[in-house]
């Protein structure tokens, strides 16, 4: 609840056509532009925000500091984008108009987005951050968009120069596939220095990001306090069912001598290993709840059922994990007894460097344990069994 | 301690001439270019504490000597002189500028506007040395702003003391708290001449 007078300083030069945040450097500025605007002037009634541009004819003032947010978000439209950003001077007009604030009591802050090559020298860019420092005005510096050598140590250098006490920021943005709003939101230029967050912060948080960050279930602990309740106990349920289950597979892996055993026992421990990814994401509850009784039921019963929901549930999983696609290849194609398949998977468990390989990976199996190791020797003698059988078995239908 | 009038001290007890400091708003004090936020604040206290070196003192950042030092009074005060204690090696001010009854004013302002009055200072380590103000021009202070441009030579400019002599007076200097505004004028508020002529003044 600082109050505080706020310049927002608007990269509008000729690299904020590009469209690597969506939908273009340019809106994506505009919308975190009407985000702070808002959380200023919800903070806090008497703040004021004022804007201007950087880049265009020349830096241009396009708002003195006001506390009519409908003024602001007018201004943001109709601005033309053109020119290269001159940061110097946006820095200082910005500290001009500051000084001449209404109400000398607020605090001065300047926020700048940074999305194109910086020109200056350094050592120009740190002489104005000592200024700034002189003058007791916080700045908060947005770096996104174009990335040059030199423009981060620049950036870096200045916030050194004008920081006074962690009043003054620095986030960078990097391309992706969340907006810039939604980055900013969880940083201090938001939450304004560890106040704990304003609760427009928390707000526009929970509606923009639709659950995906902050809250575990989609669901605001504040608005809906006994579903969330509801959802974490279930979750925990379902956890510690699963754990039992991972035991069980890996117990039963364990214990099974044959070839074929091992294998199946370790795709069931992966599944498991998968079933317990895919809930630890924040999915729709109905189709973990579905897998996750597809995998308890395969841990439990033969392995040899239930291949058709096997084919249909994993193909999503297996193409994030090569091992565990191979590994489930093996058991479908085990499934079906081809003798062909039938001496690639000896061959594969032959590989004892496989095998090793996808046990480390199991969350409950120590290679180093003997009854382990014992199944392994089992497996080699196993598949040479395997393939005596085997040479046998085309002889016979060959007659 | 040695004062700079002639009699000893038993008489005359010096620290009740340099209790302005109660008069000022502390909370509202401020410095621009202090290293330690807040900082300034220590630096008002009564005239025996003044060389104590134990509390923190006014520091300016590092390679930096310029000061400014905004002082807001309680009530109207007048100011007779005006004592500054500073820092060793070369760190005390060596000038000073004041300013009467201006908020908001940063370094540009400072070094472009003419002060109400300004001094050149001496080293004054024991805090014996009051500099004495054009009193006629510190009649009825509601702020002062006193500007520090230079120090003696060291990388930052310390102040460990700062000690105003006058008087205060019970004037504020608050805008004016309740005003009614009249929208149509009420007659029952104007009873001065309503009981003759019926409103028609009589010229006798």
């Amino acid at each position: 609840m600082v109050l505080e007078a706020t310049m927002i300083c608007i990269d509008n030069s000729e690299w904020m056509r590009n469209g690597d945040y969506a939908p273009s450097r340019f809106q994506a500025q505009a919308d975190a532009v009407n985000l702070i605007c808002g959380a200023k002037t919800q903070s806090n009634p008497e703040n004021t925000v004022g804007i201007l541009t950087m880049a265009g004819k020349g830096v241009r003032v396009l708002v003195t500091p006001t506390s009519d947010l409908g003024k602001i978000l007018a201004c943001m439209h109709g601005l033309e984008i053109g020119g290269e950003m001159n940061l110097a001077s946006g820095i200082q007009v910005a500290q001009l108009a500051l000084k001449h604030r209404q109400n000398k009591k607020q605090q001065q802050r300047i926020i700048v987005f940074c999305g194109s090559p910086i020109k200056h020298e350094k050592k120009l860019i740190e002489m104005i951050g000592r200024k700034l420092k002189k003058n007791s005005v916080a700045l908060d510096i947005i770096n996104f968009g174009e990335q040059d050598d030199g423009k981060i140590e620049k950036l870096e250098a200045l916030l050194a120069a004008v920081n006074n006490n962690d009043t003054s920021h620095i986030v960078h943005v990097p391309t992706g596939s969340s907006a810039l709003s939604d980055v900013l939101i969880n940083t201090p230029i938001f939450t304004g220095d560890g106040e704990g967050g304003s609760g427009f912060a928390a707000a526009a948080a929970a509606a923009a990001a639709g659950g995906l960050s902050g809250f575990d279930f989609g669901v605001d602990p504040n608005l809906d306090p006994e579903l969330a309740l509801a959802l974490r106990v279930s979750m925990e349920e379902e956890r510690a069912r699963q754990e039992a289950a991972a035991k069980k597979a890996t117990e039963e892996a364990a214990k099974q001598e044959k070839g074929e055993g091992q294998p199946s026992g370790t795709q069931d421990a992966m599944m498991t290993e998968r079933a317990n990814v895919a809930t630890s994401e924040v999915d729709n509850k109905d189709d973990e709840n579905a897998l996750l009784q597809q995998a308890l039921a395969m841990s439990m019963d033969d392995p040899d059922s239930g291949h058709e929901t096997r084919d249909t549930d994993m193909s999503d999983a297996a193409a994030d994990d090569p091992e565990l696609a191979l590994a489930l290849q093996l058991s479908v194609q085990d499934g079906t007894k081809d003798s062909s398949s039938q001496s690639d998977l000896s061959k594969l468990l032959a590989d004892q460097s496989f095998v090793s390989s996808i046990l480390a990976s199991l969350p409950g199996v120590d290679p180093n344990d003997p009854s382990v190791k014992n199944l392994l020797d089992s497996i080699q003698s196993q598949t040479e069994s395997q393939q005596k059988n085997e040479e046998k078995e085309p002889k016979e239908d060959e007659k | 301690m040695a004062c700079l009038h002639d009699h000893s001290c038993e008489d005359h007890d010096c620290s009740a001439d340099w209790s302005l400091y109660k008069h000022i708003d502390i909370s509202k004090v401020t410095a621009l270019n202090e290293a330690v936020p807040g900082s300034v604040k220590s630096v008002f206290k009564a005239w025996e504490q003044r060389l104590s070196s134990s509390e923190e003192h006014l520091e300016s950042n590092e390679g930096d000597p310029e000061l400014l030092v905004f002082i807001p009074f309680t009530s109207d005060v007048k100011i007779k002189s005006i004592s500054i204690v500073g820092g060793a090696g070369g760190t005390s001010p060596s000038k000073m500028r004041a300013f009467i009854n201006r908020d908001g004013i940063d370094f540009s302002d400072a070094q472009s506007m003419q002060a109400i009055q300004e001094w050149d200072l001496a080293e004054n380590l024991q805090g014996v040395l009051e500099y004495q103000t054009r009193y006629s021009k510190f009649q009825s202070v509601a702020s002062i702003t006193l500007h520090f441009p230079e120090n003696f030579g060291g990388d930052t400019t310390q102040i460990q003391y700062i000690g105003l002599k006058g008087e205060a007076t019970q004037l504020r200097r608050d805008v004016v708290a309740t005003i009614v505004y009249e929208l149509m004028p009420n007659p029952s508020d104007h009873k001065a001449q309503a009981e003759g002529g019926g409103g028609l003044s009589h010229v006798e």
